[in-house]
């Protein structure tokens, strides 16, 4: 039995996006962990309990003993420096540099592309049903105030035809320049599956179904090629068993046979 | 081993890395480019992918044995790996995480701000040809063309207001250097904050711990030794197209 001190709680929504990126690395590590799963649709993330954890109310959180920690990319490295497991960082110097490049690159940059049109696609249309007073009092529970313009955007449809065209037009591109790398290496950002290829892969993982005229067998072979491997890991399948929604559900286009 | 540093002004990102060089004693050949003339998109620096798509905008460029590496917190953290100097990492992973969700913090949030600010101040002069990234392009034009959104920028002089707050409260009991020990956290925070007091100095009114902190991390003699490559009289003055400002806000 773990001893309390030891004792590690992940609070994660769906095994997707910033939540999917600390839930895969503990599975790749092999460390057991209490799973919390917040409702990010019901707003658990903003309420009471959950923000003695985190007042910030993002997800992911991590507590390790004692220790709370935030921000997923920031977790994965600590996840994989704190336990033993396999190692998740390359050894050369150069190839940990291009991890936390590509990690950067997808968080800031790839990233908010993807969630844009996931937020205008999926979230928004998932709770724009509700009652608009209880919506509202959700909101303004928010602790901060990106995320309530983000939240208001996302429930009204407000994202301008303009934004969405730049991250669409993002989207392409980077779906241009992850097939380039993944022609380089066998790996993102080595030649050993890293952190790299968990962030990745909770960016990308439902590529094949989301984009399909720019990411599938024939134009993208590489990212293809690399979303089955990732998928085929033992640690993704339990990783994404986790899940309850549609949304991570798309994972299962990871299946299909090359074509 | 050939390891090359393309550097502009001892400013921003520039600062950082040229400072974690020194640091950490790592043979490096400076050559000095113009970042606010747009020579990292011409000329002797190596265009990859990762150049020309750094998230960082206009910063310096690594070059080790032919491979080229941008984005300061990470070009630092290889000095730190292969460097002799002292860590400029701690060793225990918790507060290790503390240093790059610190750094991230600064590079999210603080670094796209003070850019921002730093750039309505000292515009630059044209855009420069050859610029791969079209968002990056972007960035250059409305700073040439001297288009300042007020809404922008009063929205980042808030985001170093609340970075200024966070620096103090992080020193509140009475350490020396943000993570305990001095380090990369503290080179990318001073880089980026440096020339803010003169822009936004409501922001360190009444915060004695960071300004005696930005004093000591000048005096620090790799910083020192870093400031004195400037070919300006102010190079915190020194400003080229930085990190975008997050599209969500």
């Amino acid at each position: 039995m773990t001893a309390a001190t030891d004792r590690v709680t992940l609070y994660h929504w769906e095994p997707n996006a910033n939540s999917g990126k600390p839930m895969l690395t503990l599975f790749e590590k092999g460390v057991a962990f209490d799973s919390h799963y917040l409702d990010l649709l019901n707003f658990d993330q903003h309420k009471p309990d959950y923000l003695a954890i985190n007042p910030l109310g993002t997800i992911p959180a991590m507590t390790h003993g004692d220790k709370v920690l935030t921000e997923s990319t920031a977790i994965m490295e600590y996840v994989d420096e704190a336990f033993a497991g396999p190692r998740l960082m390359p050894d050369d110097p150069v190839d940990r540099w291009r991890v936390r490049w590509w990690m950067k690159f997808m968080d800031q940059w790839l990233g908010p592309s993807f969630s844009m049109i996931g937020w205008s696609v999926f979230i928004g249309p998932s709770v724009r049903q509700r009652d608009p007073a209880e919506l509202d009092a959700a909101i303004e529970r928010i602790p901060m105030p990106e995320r309530r313009i983000a939240w208001r955007k996302a429930i009204s449809g407000a994202f301008s035809a303009e934004e969405m065209a730049e991250s669409q037009r993002r989207v392409a591109l980077g779906i241009g320049f992850l097939e380039e790398a993944l022609g380089k290496r066998e790996w993102l950002a080595s030649d050993s599956y890293s952190l790299a290829d968990i962030n990745g892969f909770n960016l990308a993982y439902a590529l094949p179904l989301s984009q399909p005229h720019l990411s599938n067998d024939a134009l993208t072979p590489n990212i293809l090629r690399w979303l089955r491997a990732i998928y085929a890991r033992p640690a993704t399948r339990a990783c994404w068993a986790l899940g309850r929604t549609d949304m991570a559900k798309r994972v299962t286009i990871l299946e299909s046979e090359p074509a | 081993m050939t390891t090359i540093l393309y550097h502009g002004e001892p400013n921003g990102p520039s600062l950082t890395v040229l400072a974690a060089a020194f640091e950490k004693q790592v043979d490096v050949t400076l050559e000095r480019i113009d970042l606010a003339a747009g020579e990292r998109h011409a000329g002797a620096v190596p265009r990859t992918m990762e150049i020309d798509l750094s998230i960082e905008g206009e910063g310096p460029v690594l070059v080790v044995d032919g491979t080229p590496m941008a984005d300061s917190v990470f070009v630092a953290c290889y000095l730190d790996d292969v460097g002799a100097g002292a860590p400029l990492r701690p060793a225990d992973p918790y507060a290790r995480w503390q240093t790059m969700a610190w750094c991230r913090y600064v590079i999210e949030r603080i670094a796209p701000a003070a850019a921002y600010i730093g750039l309505s101040d000292a515009p630059p002069r044209a855009v420069p040809p050859g610029i791969a990234s079209v968002d990056l392009a972007d960035r250059w034009r409305a700073a040439v063309e001297g288009q300042v959104d007020q809404a922008r920028l009063d929205d980042s002089r808030s985001k170093i207001a609340q970075g200024v707050d966070k620096v103090e409260a992080q020193l509140a009991d009475g350490r020396d250097w943000l993570m305990g020990d001095f380090g990369i956290a503290d080179l990318e925070s001073y880089a980026w904050l440096a020339g803010m007091p003169r822009l936004v100095p409501d922001a360190f009114a009444a915060h004695p711990r960071t300004s005696a902190w930005l004093d000591r991390v000048k005096a620090r003699p790799s910083v020192a030794r870093a400031l004195a490559l400037a070919t300006t009289p102010v190079p915190e003055a020194a400003w080229a197209p930085g990190p975008e400002i997050n599209r969500w806000g």
